[in-house]
């Protein structure tokens, strides 16, 4: 059923190619980056690559202004630079014109971990959100990305496209229908995981460790973050008695403050608790598995959280 | 199109428009309005931009971005002039509910682009001419852009890609007025020696007195033709505050709105 597992970014570039090679109109911008599959759009649509050097704010400008004459504009730098560097272009220049730019941007969280805080960005959703229209997607698999991308090229908003590393296990079918926004990949009648990207892996493994503890637990992936389908989610939270969130992104303005917006908004009162990146720098460095842990979101620490939680919750 | 009589009386009746509109809001950045009222009557009314009021997004019209932005009631009095949209409209300039706000967006006729935050146009600009040259289409894109504008890093960096890349569809003007909101440009950070910098990024480089409707018009006269492989940058020396005794070389005059005794000489002064 799965065909062979590739890099997440060589599925989602193989789908930006196979787009740019039947329309002439689709211009890939990159930010001085690179990947194994856009050599050979370098290769073979010349026309339609540039480099336009390390220049993020110069990127979105020349984005617009390639929209603004009817292109469809893809742009690609490291996820810190393409959100961060350039926001408010990204406001002004994307949003307010209303011009559906894709932004993708490579490496979010900590996939480069030991390239330290200035290459780790754990705030791009929350600021990316605030910019009106923008939507979010955060692919968790290769199928995902793939097919993000083509739901953003026909998406008339700016897309900003969260872009992990390497060959993830495979979460979807490849005729599954992206169209919803949000999918409960596993049932679980005590808890429910909600979590997005590269934490959907740990929450799979996060519910097979609170298996042996008798607590079922649920796992949402949301792949799009913005809109947020929030009466799917609501269907699902239903279902159970209490969630956490879990994300590779700042406790604040990620989806543990989007699923907390959601139940304030809906009058729904349930016991929450959020895992993500604490509010702070921890000014050492190591592989993305040891900043997890550092940060308390590796499983382990997150069981035992959950264990204490539930003396208070007395179930 | 007009002689420089005429194109000197139509950026004096801008500058009063402008008055009005700024006097009428309480608000505006006159200063800066005043200094490149020349430049947009050149460019507008000189023969130097193809456009169809008629028809704002006709293909083949050149492009224009007011990348300072806070020179909107210049560009609102010749659109509006040219019968981008009515007349009327000016009177509603940043009142309740006015498509005019005191920068100018895409909603308005005549408007390529979102503008006031400064050092963005220069790059959308250059997106719009690549797109022009990637089609091999003969329109120019154009984009007046302040001098204190030039103190943002992104300028520099468009500045670049668009000498690297040979843009020469691409047009970019200075209003050189020598003065930011509260002081003048060499007393912040200076950005002499200007032409050389330019120069330094691949640019085509004319200097002009943006005053002279002789040397805009004679510095605009080639645009179509210039063989050089390499987008034109205009460095236009200007007042800001022209027109208007007062106001000229004068630091509150950023944004100050004349009233009393100063709007009536100021309404003297431009009715000559």
């Amino acid at each position: 059923m799965l065909e062979t597992s590739i890099d997440i970014r060589d599925a989602l570039f193989d789908a930006v190619y196979d787009l740019a090679i039947n329309d002439k109109e689709l211009i890939f911008i990159t930010g001085d980056m690179g990947a194994f599959s856009l050599e050979k759009f370098k290769k073979n649509l010349p026309d339609q690559y540039i480099n336009a050097g390390i220049a993020e704010q110069n990127i979105i400008g020349l984005a617009a202004g390639l929209a603004l004459e009817g292109r469809n504009v893809f742009v690609y730098a490291l996820a810190p630079f393409i959100t961060m560097r350039c926001y408010e272009q990204i406001k002004i220049d994307i949003s307010s014109m209303h011009l559906p730019v894709k932004m993708l941007g490579s490496g979010p969280g900590f996939t480069y971990s030991q390239d330290g805080p200035t290459h780790n960005v754990v705030q791009d959703v929350a600021i990316i959100r605030a910019i009106p229209g923008v939507v979010i997607f955060n692919p968790s698999d290769q199928v995902s990305a793939k097919n993000i991308i083509k739901i953003s090229y026909k998406c008339q908003s700016p897309v900003y496209i969260r872009i992990d590393k390497g060959e993830l296990p495979r979460l979807y079918s490849n005729d599954y229908d992206f169209s919803d926004g949000l999918s409960l990949l596993k049932k679980g009648n005590d808890l429910l995981i909600i979590t997005t990207g590269i934490m959907v892996h740990q929450a799979f493994k996060l519910a097979d460790e609170l298996a042996k503890y008798s607590i079922d637990a649920g796992i949402v992936d949301i792949y799009r973050i913005k809109p947020i389908n929030d009466q799917l989610l609501l269907s699902f939270i239903g279902q159970v008695s209490r969630i956490i969130t879990l994300e590779e992104h700042s406790i604040i303005g990620g989806i543990g403050s989007i699923v907390s917006e959601i139940l304030v908004d809906n009058g729904k009162i349930m016991p929450v608790k959020k895992f993500a990146v604490a509010d702070k720098y921890i000014d050492r460095y190591g592989d993305r598995e040891w900043t997890w842990s550092a940060y308390g979101l590796d499983v382990s620490s997150i069981v035992n959280e959950i264990l204490n939680w539930n003396k208070i919750l007395k179930v | 199109m007009k002689s420089i009589n005429e194109l000197e009386k139509k950026a004096n009746w801008v500058r009063n428009q402008v008055l009005s509109m700024i006097v009428s809001a309480n608000k505006g950045h006159i200063g800066g309005a005043f200094s490149c009222a020349d430049i947009l009557t050149a460019l507008y009314y000189g023969d130097v931009l193809k456009y169809n009021s008629h028809d704002p997004s006709w293909f083949g019209r050149d492009r224009f971005i007011l990348s300072k932005g806070h020179s909107a009631p210049t560009l609102y009095a010749i659109l509006a002039d040219l019968g981008f949209f009515s007349m009327s409209e000016l009177n509603s300039f940043c009142q309740k509910g006015s498509m005019l706000g005191s920068h100018p967006d895409r909603s308005i006729p005549g408007v390529e682009a979102n503008t006031g935050s400064l050092g963005h146009g220069l790059s959308v600009a250059t997106g719009m001419a690549l797109s022009g040259k990637m089609g091999k289409k003969n329109h120019l894109v154009f984009v007046v852009l302040g001098d204190g504008e030039c103190q943002e890093g992104s300028v520099w960096e468009a500045a670049m890609f668009a000498g690297h890349y040979k843009i020469n569809n691409l047009v970019a003007i200075i209003d050189y007025n020598r003065q930011t909101a509260t002081d003048f440009i060499d007393n912040s950070v200076d950005l002499e020696p200007f032409i050389n910098k330019w120069k330094d990024f691949n640019w085509d480089v004319r200097s002009v007195n943006g005053h002279s409707f002789e040397e805009l018009l004679k510095v605009f006269s080639d645009v179509r033709t210039r063989e050089i492989l390499k987008p034109l940058v205009v460095i236009a020396s200007t007042i800001k505050g022209k027109g208007v005794s007062f106001m000229e070389g004068s630091l509150p005059w950023h944004h100050s709105v004349p009233t009393k005794e100063y709007l009536e000489i100021a309404k003297r002064e431009l009715s000559i």
